[in-house]
C-alpha cells in the first residue's frame, strides 16, 4: 500500500479520501507510456472534473492553466502539495484555503514525466471523447444470431422433405407411367405409412442400425442434458443496470476489494452499496452517450440530487451470477485470504469482461478437481499448521500435499 | 371468566333473522355452483374426453418441470448505504442485558445482517457469568412473534401513537384533576432508568402509586428480610461458599429468584477434580420432584402443610447444636432427617446455607433464624451486596385489587404482568379490573390482561429496546437494542418502549436512552473511580454489557475461599463506606420497602407457622417448569417442545401423583410414556381443573404437584394453531394473610374415567442394569478417583482385554485437531438451556405434540434422566426371582425417592461408526479431526443409520416442516420467524436424517479465524452451542490433540465413554456423577424401610376396599 505523509492538520475527511484513493489505485504504475488521458482518469478524475464550473471534490481543471502559476508550479503542486504549501508559496497557500480537504500527495505514485503527460491533456481541454471507446459494448445482439440458425437449418430441414416428397411423387408417376406404357396394371395410391412400412420391411438391418443410432445420440443428449441441469456456465444474465467490469476493473485497473470489500472479511465477497458507486460516480458521468444514462441510474438509486443525497433511496436489484445450492457452504475469505487464490481462478477473466459471465461450472466435481490439484505450500506464518503441514508431508512422502490430504474433500467441510 | 357482555361481530348476528342463521349453517357463504356445471348440456357434447384431459394435465406438467429447468433468477440487492458495523456474512455480537421480570442474565446477542440470531450469556456478568437457561435462550424467537401487535390500540381496534397519546393524556389530566389514583402495576423492575420515569410520570399525575407484582412472588422472603434487617431486599446467595446447602421447598437451580446464578455457584462449589476432591452437601425437603430435588445428595419428604413445621423443627435441631432458644414446633415424619441435616449444618457454621421456597414470612423469618445462627451471613449470604430481582409485593397487590374493587381506582396501567391470567381465583382480579375508569396496559400482545384494557400501548420486545438494569446492589448493566423495531412505520404504527411512554406522559420529550444516559451521570458514573470521563464510561460499560461500582463489595468467588473470613469482613466494612453507592443503596431500598411492620420474632413466626390448618387427603405443590416458566414465553414452541426436565413430556402440564397413590386410585400408571394418561377432576377451593395424572416417582404419596405457566388463551398463534397448551393453575394459587402460597394443603381428586394422550419423550425410566449413566459417592470417590467406573472387558480366547485391543476397524489417525466433548454429569443439573441453545443455533425444527407422541421429536440433544431402580441383579438374588421378572422390576423406578442422573446425549461422533458402514450412498462419513458428519444433499433417506445407531441420536425428517401446512407453528414457516434461522446451518427438508453436527459451523469458522490470524486455535475459542448456553460449565469442548486443552484435562479417572465396550470410540465422553451422600448399600437398606412401610399401607387400603 503506498504511504503517503499526512499533516496533522488535516480532517478526517482527508484520511478518508487518502484511504480511498489508496485503495482504488493500488495497481502497478510502471506502465511505460505516459498517457495523459488514461492518467486524468485513474488519479485525477475522481475529484476533478473537466467541465465548466463542475466542482466535485477540486474545482474544475477546466482551463486551469489560465489560473495557475507557469513553469514547474503545476508539476511541484501535483507531486507533493504539502510541500508547496509549506514552503510558503503565495498562490499554493491561497488556493489550498479555499477547501478544508486536501489535495493527494502524488510523488510515491506519479513521476514528473506522467505529471507534464496529464498537464498536456489538460490543455487540450479533454471534453471531447475518441468515438471508438464510444461503442456500446451491451448493444450485441445474440439472441437473434442464434435465431438465424435455427431458421436455415428448418428451411433445410422443411426443403429435403418437400425434396422427399417430390421425388416420391415423381417416382410413383413414373413407374404408373411405365406400367401404363407396358401394359401392367397400375400401383396402388398407397399411403406414406403402409409405403413407407413396406420399405422397412426391406431393410430390416438399415433400420435397425439406424434406430440403434438414433438411441445412441439420444441417450448422450439426455445425459448430457441431464447433467447439465442445475449447471449455468456461460450464463450471462442482463443487469438492471448495463456494468462494465472491463471498463472499471480492466481499462481503470480499479482493484476488485475496492468494491468487493468483504472477499477477505467474510465468506461472501459482497456486492457493493450503492455509496460505494458514488464514491467516485459523484463526479463521473460517463465519457460516452450510452453510459450516461447507466451512470444515472446509480445516482438515482442513491438518491443523488446533483448535489447532495436528498431524494428517497432506491436499492439496485442485480442479478446474481455466480449461484450455489443452499447446502453448499463456501467462504470467500478461506479461498482468498487463507488459501491466497487469484479471483480469476474461479470467475475467470473478470477485467475484459463487460457483460459478467459465469466462467466454470461451479459443480461439485469442479470444486474436488481443484481440491485434488492444488498444491498447498504450508503457512510459514502459523508454526501450528507448519508442524501439521510436516506431519502431513511425512505421512504422504513424496507426494504433493493437496487440499485433499488434508481434509479439504470431506462432506463436512462444504455441507452442514 | 364469566361475563355477561353480549359481543357481536355485524348486525347481522345482532338481529338474528333466520337467513343469517342458515347462512352461517352452511359451510360456504356463497352456493357452489356445482349442479349447474354438472347440468350442463355441452359438456356431455364435449369434444374434450377424459383421455385428452389426462394428455393435456401431461404436458402441461411436463412442461412446466422442463420450464423449470432454466436458471433461477436470484436477486442480489446490496444496502444502498451500508451500515459502517455491517459486513454480510460476519456476526456482529451485542451485550445487552436479559430481564423479563423473573430472569436476569447479562447476555450477547449475535446478529446476522441485522437480525439478531442467538443469545449467548455475557461471560463478563458478574451474576450469571456466561450462563444461561432456556427461556433466556428461546427469547430471541419471542422476538420474531407475529402474535405481537403492530401499534396500539383503543377499545380494542387499531389505533395511532397520536390518537393514544392524546385520548390517555387527556383522561389522566382530568383524573388527576380531581386527584383520582392512579396505579401502575407491574412485574418486578431493577431498571433506575425505568424507575426514573416512572417517578416523573408521578410526579405530573400526583395520586400514582407503583405496585410490584410478580407472578412467582418470594414477597415472603422480602417481608422477612424486613423484619430481620429492615431492608426489603433479598440477599446475594453465594452457593459456591456453602459446604451444607439444605432447600425446604426452594427449586433455586430452576427458576427460585435467581436460578442462573445459583446454578453457577451451585456448581462451582461440586467442581471436582485431581486438585479439588471435596464438594458441597445438598440436603432437599420437597413434595415434588423438582429438578433441585433430583440434584439432591440426600431428599426427604415433606408435605406443603408440614414445610412450616420442617423450617421450625430445623430451626429447633440448629438452635440445639449452636444455641439457641427453641421455638414451638410439631413433629414433621422427616424429623430424622432434620436431626441429621442439623448436625450437617452445625458442623459447617459460616460454610452452610439453608434456603426456603415457601412464601411465607413467618417461615422466612424463622430461616433467616437458621441462617443468623449459623454465621451464614457475610459468607454465603451477602445483604450487604443484596439483589433486587424480586419486588413484588404481594400484600400491596391485594390491596390494589381491593382498591379497584371498591372503585377506588380510576386509573391502572399495567407493565409486563398479566394479572388476569396469574392472580389466584380468591384474588378476583378480573372482576376488579373491570371496575377501573382508564385501564392501559403495555403487553407487547392482546394477552389476558390487555384483551379487557381500554388502552393497550404495545412495549417494544427487548431486544429492540434501551434499558439499564440493576441487578443486585454494586451490579449495573445496559440493554441495548440489537435490530430497530420490526413493527415501525411506515408499514406499522409501530410499538413504543413502555418507558418512553410513561416519560411521554409525563411530559418529558427526551428519548429514553439519552435518559438512560442522563440517569447514569447522575447516579452510576459518581460510583465508580475508573473512567474519568462520562462518554468512556458509558461506551465501556456498553461494550461489556456490566459494570461493577464500588469494588470490593461483590465477594470473591469460591476460589478464593481461603482468603479467610475476617478479610471477607473486612471488605465489606469498606464497601460501607463508599457513598455514593450508599446513596443510591437506600433509593432501591425505599423504592421496595412497605410499612414497617411489628417486628416478628422467632417465637411468634413459629406461632404463626402452628396455626397452619392441617393437610388434607391429598396436599397441592405448584411449580414451574424449565420451558414455559411462569407462561410468559408461553406462544415461544421452543419452549414448549422443550421436554420437562423430570417428566420428559413436552406440549402440557399435568397432574404428578406418586405411583402408589395412583395404584390406590386405579389411574393408568403409564407403564410406558406413550400411553394413555388417566384425566381427573382436581379441586381446590371451588377451582376444579381437569388434568392427565403423570405417575412421578419420586413424588412424596399423597401429595400431587401441577406446573404454573400453562393454559394461556391469548398468549398468541400458538394457542390458534395447536389450541391452548395445558391449563392454567394459577387460580389454585391461594392467598394466605395476603400472600401467595404456591400449595393447597386440602385437594379434592376424583378419577374422571377419561383418558389423554400425553407426549412424553423418554420411554424408558431407568438404565435396566446397563451402565449408561454412572455414579458413585464422594467417600468412595476419596478413596479411589475412578471409582464406579469400572471398565467393560471382553473375553476373548487370551484372556480378558480391552475393547480397544479387538477391533475389526483399521486404524484412524487425527493429525491435526481431534475434537472432544465432556460431558460432567456431577455439574449437569438436566435444565435443559443446551436443548434450546442447540434449536436455536441449529435450525432445529419444532414438530409439534402430535410427532412427539409418535417418537419424532427433531432435538439434537436430549437430556436423559434415569432413576435409580430398587432392582439389581443382588437384590433379585436375594428375592430369588428370576430373570425375566427382574429385568420387569428393573425398568420401575424406586417409587419412593429414587435418585436421578441427568445425561445429556447428542451424536456420540464415534471414530468407529456404527452409521457410517449402512449407509448406502455414503451420506454420513468421518472428518480428519474427528467429526461424524451427515450430508443431507447426498441422504435418501433409508433410515439404515438410525437403525444401527446404539445411542439412538439420528432424527428422520418425516414432514417437511419448513413448508407443510400441518406444522405452521415451526417458527420456520412464517416471515417473521424465518428470521430467526442460522443462515450459516442449512434447513433440512423432508426425508433426510439429522443429527448434531457438533456445531461444525463453529468448528470451522473457528478453525478459519486461527489461520487467518496466523496463530494456533486458543482452546475454548471454539464452544459448542451446547457448551455455550451451560449455566453449570458441565460440558467441555476442545482439541484432544492439544495435551493443555480443557477437554484434555477434563479425561480424568472419572472420564469413560457410552458403550465403551462396542468400541465405537466416541467422540463425546462423560465423567461419573458423585453424589456427596451416604454410601449406597445403607441407601438401600433406608429404601426397604421405607418401601415395606408403605406395602402395609397398601395392603390396608386393599383391605378396605375388599
Amino acid at each position: 500500500m503506498d504511504t503517503v505523509c499526512l499533516s496533522p492538520r488535516k480532517p478526517l475527511r482527508l484520511i478518508l479520501s487518502l484511504l480511498f484513493l489508496s485503495l482504488s489505485f493500488s495497481f502497478n504504475n510502471a506502465s511505460a507510456q505516459a498517457d495523459g488521458k488514461k492518467l486524468f482518469k485513474q488519479k485525477c478524475a475522481v475529484c476533478h472534473s473537466m467541465k465548466e464550473g463542475v466542482k466535485i471534490t477540486g474545482p474544475s481543471l477546466l482551463g486551469v492553466f489560465n489560473r495557475i502559476p507557469q513553469g514547474d508550479w503545476f508539476v511541484n503542486w501535483v507531486l507533493n502539495n504539502d510541500k508547496l504549501i509549506k514552503s510558503g508559496d503565495k498562490y499554493a497557500v491561497k488556493i489550498s484555503s479555499f477547501d478544508v480537504s486536501a489535495m493527494t500527495v502524488f510523488e510515491s505514485e506519479l513521476s514528473k514525466e506522467e505529471v507534464l503527460a496529464i498537464g498536456e491533456f489538460i490543455k487540450t481541454g479533454g471534453g471531447d471523447e475518441a468515438p471508438s471507446d464510444c461503442e456500446n459494448p451491451f448493444a450485441v445482439t445474440e439472441e437473434e444470431e442464434s435465431n438465424a440458425t435455427l431458421y436455415v437449418l428448418l428451411g433445410i430441414i422443411s426443403f429435403l422433405v418437400l425434396l422427399i416428397a417430390v421425388l416420391r411423387t415423381t417416382k410413383h408417376s413414373i413407374r404408373n407411367t411405365l406400367n401404363e406404357r407396358e401394359g401392367k396394371p397400375l400401383n396402388p395410391e398407397m399411403g406414406f405409412w403402409p409405403e413407407a412400412k413396406a420399405w422397412m420391411g426391406m431393410h430390416k438391418r438399415f433400420v435397425a442400425l439406424c434406430v440403434i443410432f438414433v438411441l445412441c445420440i439420444g441417450s448422450k443428449a439426455a445425459w448430457d442434458g441431464m447433467m447439465g441441469i442445475g449447471v449455468y456456465t456461460g450464463y450471462a444474465p442482463e443487469q438492471p443496470i448495463k456494468f462494465s467490469h472491463k471498463i472499471h476493473a480492466g481499462d481503470n485497473g480499479i482493484n476488485c476489494q475496492y468494491c468487493h470489500s468483504g472477499v477477505e472479511r467474510s465468506k461472501t465477497a459482497g456486492i457493493p452499496t450503492v455509496n460505494v458507486c458514488m464514491n467516485c460516480h459523484k463526479g463521473i458521468e460517463g465519457s460516452c452517450g450510452w453510459m450516461k444514462p447507466e451512470i444515472e441510474k446509480v445516482r438515482v438509486a442513491s438518491g443523488f440530487d446533483g448535489s447532495g443525497y436528498t431524494k428517497p433511496e432506491k436499492p439496485i436489484e442485480w442479478v446474481k451470477v455466480h449461484n450455489l445450492p443452499d447446502f453448499v457452504f463456501f467462504s470467500h475469505q478461506q479461498h482468498v485470504k487463507v488459501g491466497k487464490q487469484e479471483c480469476a481462478t474461479c470467475h475467470g477473466d473478470v477485467q475484459g469482461m463487460h457483460v459478467i459471465e459465469q466462467k466454470e461450472p461451479l459443480t461439485m466435481s469442479w470444486c474436488i478437481d481443484c481440491h485434488r490439484k492444488t498444491e498447498v505450500p504450508g503457512m510459514k506464518d502459523n508454526p501450528y499448521y507448519e508442524q501439521l503441514h510436516a506431519k502431513l508431508a511425512e505421512k504422504y512422502k513424496g507426494q504433493k500435499i493437496t487440499v485433499d490430504k488434508m481434509g479439504g474433500i470431506e462432506c463436512g467441510k462444504c455441507h452442514y | 371468566m364469566g361475563t355477561t357482555k353480549k359481543l357481536w361481530k355485524g348486525l347481522e348476528e345482532l338481529q338474528n333473522g333466520p337467513e343469517f342463521i342458515q347462512q352461517q349453517q352452511n359451510e360456504f357463504a356463497e352456493e357452489i355452483p356445482l349442479e349447474k356445471l354438472l347440468g350442463d348440456e355441452k359438456i356431455e357434447n364435449s369434444s374434450t374426453s377424459r383421455r385428452d384431459f389426462l394428455k393435456f394435465l401431461g404436458f402441461s406438467v411436463t412442461a412446466a418441470s422442463l420450464a423449470a429447468c432454466e436458471t433461477p433468477v436470484n436477486k442480489a440487492i446490496p444496502y444502498v448505504v451500508k451500515p459502517e458495523e455491517v459486513t454480510p456474512g460476519v456476526a456482529n455480537w451485542y451485550a445487552s442485558t436479559y430481564f423479563d421480570g423473573n430472569d436476569y442474565a447479562g447476555i450477547l446477542v449475535k446478529t446476522r445482517e441485522g437480525r439478531p440470531i442467538k443469545v449467548e450469556g455475557n461471560t463478563l456478568s458478574p451474576i450469571n457469568k456466561g450462563g444461561t437457561n432456556a427461556r433466556i435462550q428461546g427469547s430471541v424467537l419471542s422476538l420474531y412473534d407475529g402474535s405481537r401487535i403492530k401499534g396500539p390500540y383503543a377499545k380494542g381496534a387499531e389505533s395511532t401513537w397520536d390518537t393514544v397519546d392524546k385520548e390517555i393524556g387527556s383522561k389522566l389530566t382530568s383524573i388527576a384533576s380531581t386527584g383520582g389514583a392512579i396505579r401502575i402495576l407491574s412485574s418486578t423492575i431493577i431498571s433506575p432508568s425505568t424507575k426514573a420515569a416512572i417517578a416523573e410520570f408521578a410526579a405530573k399525575y400526583g395520586n400514582v402509586k407503583h405496585v410490584q407484582y410478580d407472578a412467582v412472588s418470594c414477597s415472603g422472603m422480602l417481608k422477612a428480610n424486613w423484619n430481620s434487617f429492615e431492608k426489603a431486599v433479598l440477599p446475594t446467595y453465594h452457593f459456591e461458599k456453602a459446604k451444607v446447602i439444605v432447600s425446604i421447598g426452594a427449586d433455586f437451580l430452576l427458576n427460585w429468584v435467581s436460578p442462573i446464578e445459583h446454578a453457577k455457584g451451585y456448581s462451582m462449589g461440586r467442581k471436582l477434580s485431581k486438585a479439588n476432591s471435596e464438594m458441597s452437601k445438598h440436603v432437599q425437603f420437597e413434595s415434588n420432584l423438582s429438578l433441585t430435588g433430583a440434584n439432591a445428595d440426600e431428599r426427604a419428604h415433606v408435605k406443603p402443610s408440614h414445610m412450616g413445621a420442617t423450617v421450625a423443627n430445623l430451626y429447633n435441631a440448629v438452635a440445639a447444636l449452636c444455641g439457641g432458644t427453641a421455638v414451638a414446633s410439631s413433629a414433621t415424619p422427616a424429623d430424622a432427617k432434620i436431626a441429621e441435616t442439623a448436625k450437617w449444618l452445625a458442623a459447617n457454621k459460616g460454610a452452610s446455607l439453608v434456603v426456603c421456597g415457601v412464601n411465607d414470612t413467618a417461615c422466612q423469618v424463622l430461616v433467616n433464624g437458621i441462617n443468623t445462627m449459623l454465621n451464614n451471613y457475610g459468607s454465603t449470604l451477602d445483604m450487604d451486596s443484596p439483589s433486587y430481582v424480586r419486588q413484588g409485593m404481594d400484600d400491596e397487590f391485594a390491596e390494589l385489587v381491593n382498591d379497584m374493587k371498591a372503585g377506588k381506582v380510576a386509573a391502572l396501567i399495567t407493565y409486563n404482568t398479566n394479572p388476569v391470567y396469574t392472580a389466584p381465583a380468591s384474588a378476583g382480579f378480573a372482576e376488579a379490573y373491570k371496575k377501573v375508569g382508564l385501564k392501559v396496559s403495555f403487553a407487547d400482545r392482546i394477552d389476558e390482561t390487555a384483551e379487557w384494557a381500554d388502552y393497550v400501548c404495545p412495549d417494544s420486545h427487548y431486544l429492540e429496546s434501551w434499558n439499564d438494569a440493576n441487578p443486585s446492589l454494586a451490579h449495573y448493566s445496559l440493554q441495548q437494542p440489537a435490530i430497530m423495531p420490526l413493527f415501525a412505520k411506515p408499514r406499522h404504527e409501530g410499538t413504543r418502549q413502555a418507558q418512553q411512554t410513561l416519560l411521554h406522559w409525563a411530559g418529558n420529550k427526551m428519548d429514553y436512552h439519552s435518559y438512560i444516559q442522563k440517569i447514569w451521570s447522575e447516579r452510576v458514573y459518581p460510583m465508580q473511580g475508573k473512567y474519568m470521563m462520562f462518554t468512556e464510561f458509558w461506551n465501556n460499560s456498553l461494550h461489556d454489557g456490566a459494570v461493577t461500582v464500588g469494588t470490593g463489595k461483590v465477594l470473591m468467588p469460591s476460589g478464593e475461599t481461603d482468603s479467610g473470613k475476617d478479610e471477607a469482613k473486612n471488605t465489606k466494612k469498606d464497601t460501607v463506606s463508599i457513598s455514593g453507592a450508599g446513596m443510591f443503596k437506600q433509593e432501591m431500598v425505599v423504592d421496595v420497602k412497605t410499612e414497617p411492620a411489628p417486628k416478628m420474632s422467632a417465637g411468634e413466626a413459629a406461632g404463626m407457622i402452628a396455626k397452619w390448618p392441617k393437610g388434607g387427603a391429598f396436599e397441592l405443590a405448584l411449580y414451574e417448569k424449565a420451558g414455559p416458566g411462569n407462561g410468559l414465553q408461553a406462544n415461544n414452541p421452543w419452549l414448549q417442545e422443550l421436554p420437562d426436565p423430570i417428566t420428559r413430556v413436552t406440549w402440557d402440564n399435568y397432574v404428578t401423583m406418586s405411583p402408589i397413590d395412583m395404584k390406590i386410585m386405579n389411574l393408568s400408571l403409564m407403564e410406558r410414556q406413550d400411553r394413555d394418561a388417566s384425566l381427573v377432576n382436581i379441586t381446590v377451593g371451588g377451582v376444579t381443573l381437569k388434568l392427565p395424572v403423570f405417575p412421578q416417582p419420586g413424588q412424596m404419596p399423597g401429595t400431587v404437584g401441577i406446573a404454573l405457566g400453562y393454559g394461556r388463551t391469548k398468549a398468541g398463534m400458538l394457542s390458534d394453531k395447536v389450541g391452548v397448551v395445558g391449563q392454567n393453575a394459577y387460580p389454585l394459587v391461594q392467598m394466605v394473610n395476603n400472600q401467595m402460597m404456591y400449595a393447597a394443603f386440602d385437594v379434592k381428586i376424583e378419577n374422571a374415567n377419561e383418558y389423554y394422550k400425553l407426549a412424553g419423550t423418554q420411554i424408558h425410566h431407568t438404565m435396566m442394569g446397563r451402565h449408561l449413566a454412572k455414579s458413585t459417592t464422594l467417600e468412595e470417590f476419596k478413596k479411589d478417583a475412578s471409582a464406579g467406573n469400572e471398565r467393560e472387558m471382553l473375553h476373548t480366547h487370551s484372556g480378558l482385554k480391552n475393547p480397544t485391543d479387538v477391533t475389526l476397524w483399521d486404524k484412524f489417525d487425527r493429525l491435526g485437531h481431534r475434537w472432544g466433548l465432556t460431558i460432567d454429569l456431577t455439574s449437569c443439573i438436566g435444565c435443559g438451556a443446551c436443548v434450546v441453545g442447540c434449536t436455536a443455533e441449529n435450525n432445529v425444527a419444532v414438530v409439534g405434540k402430535d410427532q412427539v407422541m409418535r417418537t419424532r421429536e427433531m432435538l439434537w440433544i436430549r437430556i436423559d434422566r434415569y432413576y435409580e431402580s430398587d432392582m439389581n441383579e443382588h437384590v433379585a438374588e436375594e428375592k430369588g426371582e428370576g430373570a425375566v421378572s427382574m429385568y420387569l422390576d428393573m425398568e420401575k423406578p424406586a417409587e419412593l425417592n429414587p435418585k436421578v442422573i441427568f445425561q445429556p446425549v447428542m451424536c456420540q461422533h464415534c471414530n468407529q461408526a456404527p452409521c457410517e458402514t449402512v449407509c448406502p450412498v455414503i451420506a454420513t462419513n468421518h472428518t480428519s479431526d474427528g467429526l461424524n458428519v451427515m450430508t443431507y444433499n447426498r441422504c435418501v433417506g433409508t433410515r439404515y443409520c438410525a437403525n444401527n445407531c446404539p445411542y439412538k441420536v439420528r432424527r428422520f425428517n418425516w414432514y417437511n416442516y419448513n413448508a407443510n401446512t400441518d406444522y405452521t407453528f415451526n417458527p420456520a414457516q412464517d416471515d417473521l420467524g424465518r428470521m430467526v434461522l442460522n443462515p450459516d446451518v442449512v434447513v433440512r427438508s423432508r426425508g433426510v436424517m439429522e443429527k448434531c453436527s457438533m456445531c461444525i459451523q463453529r468448528v470451522q469458522a473457528g478453525k478459519l479465524e486461527a489461520k487467518k490470524a496466523g496463530a494456533k486455535l486458543v482452546d475454548g475459542s471454539i464452544q459448542t452451542a451446547c457448551a455455550q448456553a451451560c449455566p453449570t460449565n458441565a460440558i467441555v469442548f476442545g482439541d484432544l490433540n492439544d495435551a493443555e486443552s480443557a477437554v484434555t484435562k477434563a479425561r480424568d479417572e472419572r472420564n469413560y465413554f457410552m458403550l465403551e465396550e462396542m468400541n465405537f470410540q466416541p467422540t463425546v465422553s462423560y465423567k461419573v456423577k458423585v453424589r456427596n451422600c451416604a454410601p449406597t448399600e445403607m441407601h438401600h437398606e433406608e429404601k426397604h424401610e421405607e418401601h415395606q412401610e408403605e406395602k402395609h399401607e397398601e395392603k390396608h387400603e386393599e383391605k378396605k376396599e375388599s
